[in-house]
């Protein structure tokens, strides 16, 4: 008797849940396609312009996040270390080598919350190009610890998954469209617990 | 009692068949809803760059954003980037970003339409003299502008926009707590006003 406005709701259940279920999905997953991978790394130059596809497109309209203009610089994330195990608070890792051609970079932790540290934080949670100590050959090496390391030293969130942030300011890879060859430093893992 | 049995169950095949094509047709329009807000979310979304900017406050000036979201929701996305925000409208006169050379160790500019694509783009090296000076209007209010071009305008950005409504974003780079005083300022002088259309008149 109830059966076909049972199979009416099912299929009204199944379309608005999983349409929205599957968009929110999408939008909170990805900032769209386009994306230059470089290791862990990644970034979205097209992002910001009309040229972005439509789930970027979307994506920051429901983000509302002021994003870096071409001439400005551009924003890497990394969610992971280089085995592609996610980064975590509870463990140290290793950043070597090299970023690509920028004049100036920045590079911090963001915690579980998603909110940047608080730049007169006492934990040194960001650095710059300014800041770090190079090797002889100019290559970087920052240990990234919640507890306090020699050298250059980077403060990760003491628990939970973390998520690094390199901003490379006024550099050509910003235009890239894969057509130069960019590097960018890697994530090794040392440890975790108190190594 | 098998034909009973017989009947019941193609009734009951019927019903499965009856309840997959009705998940079929749910997962359909699930891929239909999920394209339809993908692609329309831009228009009606009430949380963009855009608005937020516009939330504010008045437009034609830069608001210095914080580190705590402030009840538009914008924050500094990097501690080491002190930003400001203006939102304008070129409808009627083109607007004039300014920023003079005080030394900071970096800044950029970006200028965004209503939709968030970018504009156009500067930064301190790419500008003359490291001066922030550049005029968006629309081509006829530039067409206009470069026929009777003022003094002192030969070191000017003129930049074109399609959209009459968007907004700018100024960013100077921290390299250390010592330049903070200096970027305070830069951002505090930077303008974002109308642009002071003055006629042949003068001359």
């Amino acid at each position: 008797m109830f059966r076909v406005p049972f199979l009416v709701a099912i299929a009204l259940a199944i379309a608005f849940g999983g349409g929205i279920w599957s968009t929110r999905l999408a939008l909170d997953a990805t900032i769209g396609f386009g994306a230059i991978k470089l290791g862990s790394w990644e970034a979205f130059p097209e992002a910001q312009t009309a040229d972005a596809d439509p789930y970027a497109k979307s994506h920051r309209a429901n983000a509302g996040k002021l994003l870096y203009a071409t001439a400005e610089g551009l924003s890497f994330t990394a969610t992971t270390d280089d085995s592609g195990a996610r980064l975590s608070g509870s463990c140290t890792y290793q950043l070597t080598g090299q970023t690509p051609t920028a004049r100036f970079w920045t590079l911090f932790a963001t915690g579980p919350d998603g909110r940047p540290p608080a730049a007169d934080a006492d934990l040194p949670s960001s650095l710059n190009s300014r800041m770090v100590g190079r090797q002889p050959d100019g290559s970087l090496d920052i240990t990234i610890a919640s507890r306090a390391r020699p050298g250059n030293w980077l403060a990760s969130p003491q628990q939970g998954q973390f998520r690094l942030t390199l901003t490379l300011l006024d550099t050509p890879a910003a235009g890239s469209s894969g057509l130069i060859d960019l590097s960018m430093p890697a994530i090794r893992r040392i440890g975790c617990g108190n190594v | 009692m098998s034909r009973l049995f017989n009947f019941l169950s193609l009734r009951r095949d019927f019903l499965w068949l009856k309840i997959l094509f009705a998940i079929f047709t749910g997962l359909v329009g699930a891929a239909l809803l999920h394209l339809i807000i993908v692609f329309s979310l831009p228009q009606f979304s009430q949380r963009d760059a855009y608005t937020r900017i516009i939330a504010e406050g008045e437009s034609h000036r830069f608001y210095r954003l914080g580190e705590q979201p402030d009840l538009a929701g914008l924050s500094k996305e990097d501690p080491m980037m002190e930003m400001s925000v203006c939102s304008f409208d070129i409808s009627e006169t083109p607007v004039r970003l300014t920023a003079p050379n005080i030394g900071v160790p970096f800044w950029s500019l970006g200028v965004f339409d209503a939709s968030s694509d970018e504009i156009f783009s500067i930064n301190d090296r790419t500008s003359a003299d490291h001066v922030l000076d550049v005029v968006v209007g629309t081509p006829a209010q530039l067409a206009a502008l470069r026929k009777s071009l003022p003094r002192g305008f030969s070191q000017t950005v003129l930049v074109e926009a399609q959209q009459t409504e968007g907004y700018a974003v100024l960013r100077s780079f921290v390299t250390h707590k010592s330049v903070v005083p200096v970027i305070s300022r830069f951002l505090e002088q930077a303008t974002c006003a109308p642009f002071q259309w003055r006629t042949r008149v003068q001359f």
